[in-house]
């Protein structure tokens, strides 16, 4: 397979350099990445969706070369494997963001309206927003239609009692490179530091390390 | 007791765990009676000591009225959403079209949301990619790309994608491409065999 | 679905609404008008000053947070000293589930009724020390069926989430081909069918 050309990949891009060549085994481990970060992290997380539609893409691509080949072909099969366990970690990479935007949908509509304002990084993608607008709005309706017979009852209403994702969970990771100074979170003002080594698995509160991941620095396994 | 209401409906839904139990309008609207009837007490006790200049310790008698609509619209909050929740679970274990039996213990406005929810997540589903995305499958990591599969009830015909036609009947024993039957192993149409 | 969320109630949370539920000695501090009904062994129309009675936790904390409180809370008796003491001087082998179904999820919003923070204290204890016969239990969860029945609410569900896990573990060294299975409600929906059938024929 040849290599794929993608532009402005923040991860990888380096520098002034518009074209960055990666190779489709370094794409998926880019995917295998992204999905486990999600499935193990509390909150949601930023997306991935231009790895997401590199994947897409490849699945198209290779299915479309699989419909060529006949059926006897031996090699054949593989590919599809193959196929089938590209479409497995998409799949299962959306249907988790998916439930975190129903479980939290007032709380992250909130925050991407604030990163919106700030002028940073948008988490959702367009379309998972749309979704999740809707669906907040399809909760809203639900619960207006149930609660309305109550004049004057102090409001509690659906968008005012909020889930929030509980980012003091622990979580396993494994670091990519020497990190110094991460702050222990204990709720005090004096937290403990710790440096994390390169390799190194640790068992950690998110809260002390959601940026690191974020930013790419370690990976939740 | 006040609040025993709200409390016998959670007790009933959080004993029934994967399965939704009859939506019990009958408690419902007996909360929701229990709601208006303090509310209109308080509004009677709060006119008269205006009126009177009595005691201000009729004040207390208004607090502890409210704890208890704040915990009836609690009661009812959590009876709704959790039954959301379940019916959310549905939608992805039994598909878009819920069995009779079920869909006979939902309320109206319960089915309504079901099917908004649906066509959201339908809606969803499409706009991913080029052209699309079915959520709904792969939910294992794959192992084979055939799996041997017995089929547990008369289901009638069923087209595979390489255009041939096979008569499924119970008890009957096929050997399928996994990405094809998935949806019905999960619907419990088929069961997978090692 | 696959989305792992560590414990934390919400709003909405089904076991957080039963464990408020259970009830709190505590003592009126003002008169209440008309609320005579909640003390059942009297028949008086006004809740007195000085009454000491038992009231649901979650009118309790309402009626007790203001700066004027109406009611004083108490600890129920399985987080006073007594039973504290029971707790620190061996929590195993305690059958908790006597003590309080909710044992934790009430001792968390109990304590806040504890300036000298005992029941912190002892909440902490009970479950650090606990934890590791529940991670046994969930390993050789065959060895003794009635230890399960000592647990509390939270303990359960960890127990129950081992439990699986082991399971999972043990099919995957065995043979690493996992099946396909029909969805968990759909399962339940036949079990359910054909029990009705049962019951007609």
């Amino acid at each position: 397979m040849e290599d794929l050309t993608i532009d402005d990949l923040d991860n990888i891009s380096t520098g002034s350099d518009d074209h960055v060549q990666i190779t489709p085994a370094e794409v998926i481990e880019m995917m295998e990445e992204a999905w486990t970060n999600e499935k193990f992290a509390p909150e949601i997380l930023p997306n991935k969706s231009e790895i997401v539609d590199i994947i897409l893409d490849q699945i198209t691509t290779m299915e479309e070369n699989i419909k060529k080949l006949s059926s006897s072909d031996f090699t054949k099969s593989i590919y599809q494997l193959e196929v089938d366990r590209l479409r497995f970690l998409v799949s299962s990479y959306l249907r988790t963001r998916l439930e975190k935007i129903e479980t939290y949908v007032i709380h992250i509509l909130k925050e991407e309206e604030k990163r919106v304002e700030r002028g940073s990084e948008k988490y959702l993608t367009e379309q998972e927003f749309e979704f999740a607008k809707e669906f907040s709005f399809t909760m809203e309706q639900y619960f207006d239609k149930m609660m309305r017979f109550y004049p004057g009852v102090p409001a509690d209403t659906w968008s005012n009692k909020i889930i929030q994702p509980n980012n003091n969970t622990f979580v396993f990771l494994k670091s990519k490179k020497r990190i110094e100074g991460v702050p222990i979170d204990e709720g005090n003002a004096e937290s403990d530091l710790v440096d994390i080594q390169d390799g190194s698995r640790v068992i950690i509160s998110y809260n002390s390390v959601a940026e690191l991941v974020k930013n790419g620095d370690v990976h939740l396994i | 007791m006040y609040g025993e209401n709200g409390y016998t409906l959670i007790k009933e839904l959080a004993r029934s765990e994967d399965n939704l139990p009859p939506y019990n309008a009958e408690l419902v609207t007996h909360i929701s009676r229990e709601i208006k009837k303090i509310y209109d007490e308080n509004q009677i006790d709060a006119q008269q000591s205006i009126n009177e200049n009595i005691e201000a310790s009729i004040l207390n008698t208004i607090r502890v009225r409210n704890a208890v609509t704040k915990r009836n619209v609690r009661c009812l909050m959590a009876y709704h959403f959790n039954r959301l929740k379940c019916l959310r679970t549905m939608r992805w274990e039994f598909g878009s079209i819920l069995p009779a039996d079920i869909k006979s213990n939902l309320s109206t406005a319960e089915i309504e949301w079901f099917s908004k929810y649906s066509r959201l997540l339908a809606n969803y589903m499409r706009s991913i990619g080029e052209d699309g995305v079915n959520l709904s499958i792969d939910l294992k990591p794959p192992k084979a790309l055939y799996i041997e599969v017995q089929c547990l009830v008369d289901y009638g015909k069923f087209d595979l994608n390489d255009g041939t036609t096979l008569l499924l009947k119970k008890d009957s024993r096929h050997y399928l491409p996994r990405n094809e039957c998935e949806e019905l192993i999960r619907q419990g149409v088929f069961k997978h065999i090692i | 679905m696959s989305l792992r969320v560590s414990y934390s109630p919400n709003y909405y949370s089904l076991d957080d609404i039963l464990a408020t539920q259970e009830r709190v000695p505590c003592k009126v501090a003002l008169t209440i008008q008309k609320m005579g009904h909640l003390n059942p062994s009297v028949a008086e129309r006004d809740l007195q000053p000085g009454t000491s009675l038992e009231l649901p936790l979650w009118l309790v904390s309402e009626l007790s947070q203001s700066r004027a409180p109406l009611v004083n809370p108490e600890l129920p008796k399985i987080y006073r000293e007594a039973y504290r003491e029971i707790l620190k001087a061996d929590a195993c082998a305690v059958d908790l589930h006597k003590f309080s179904l909710f044992f934790y999820e009430l001792g968390s919003h109990i304590k806040r009724f504890d300036k000298k923070q005992d029941v912190h204290e002892t909440l902490l204890h009970t479950f650090r020390t606990r934890f590791r016969q529940l991670m046994d239990l969930a390993d050789n969860s065959m060895s003794d069926p009635t230890v399960q029945q000592t647990l509390d609410i939270l303990e359960r569900k960890l127990f129950n989430d081992a439990y699986k896990a082991r399971m999972k573990l043990n099919t995957w060294l065995k043979d690493s081909n996992t099946t396909i299975e029909a969805a968990n409600m759909v399962i339940n929906h036949k079990k359910r069918k054909r029990m009705n059938i049962e019951d007609l024929l």
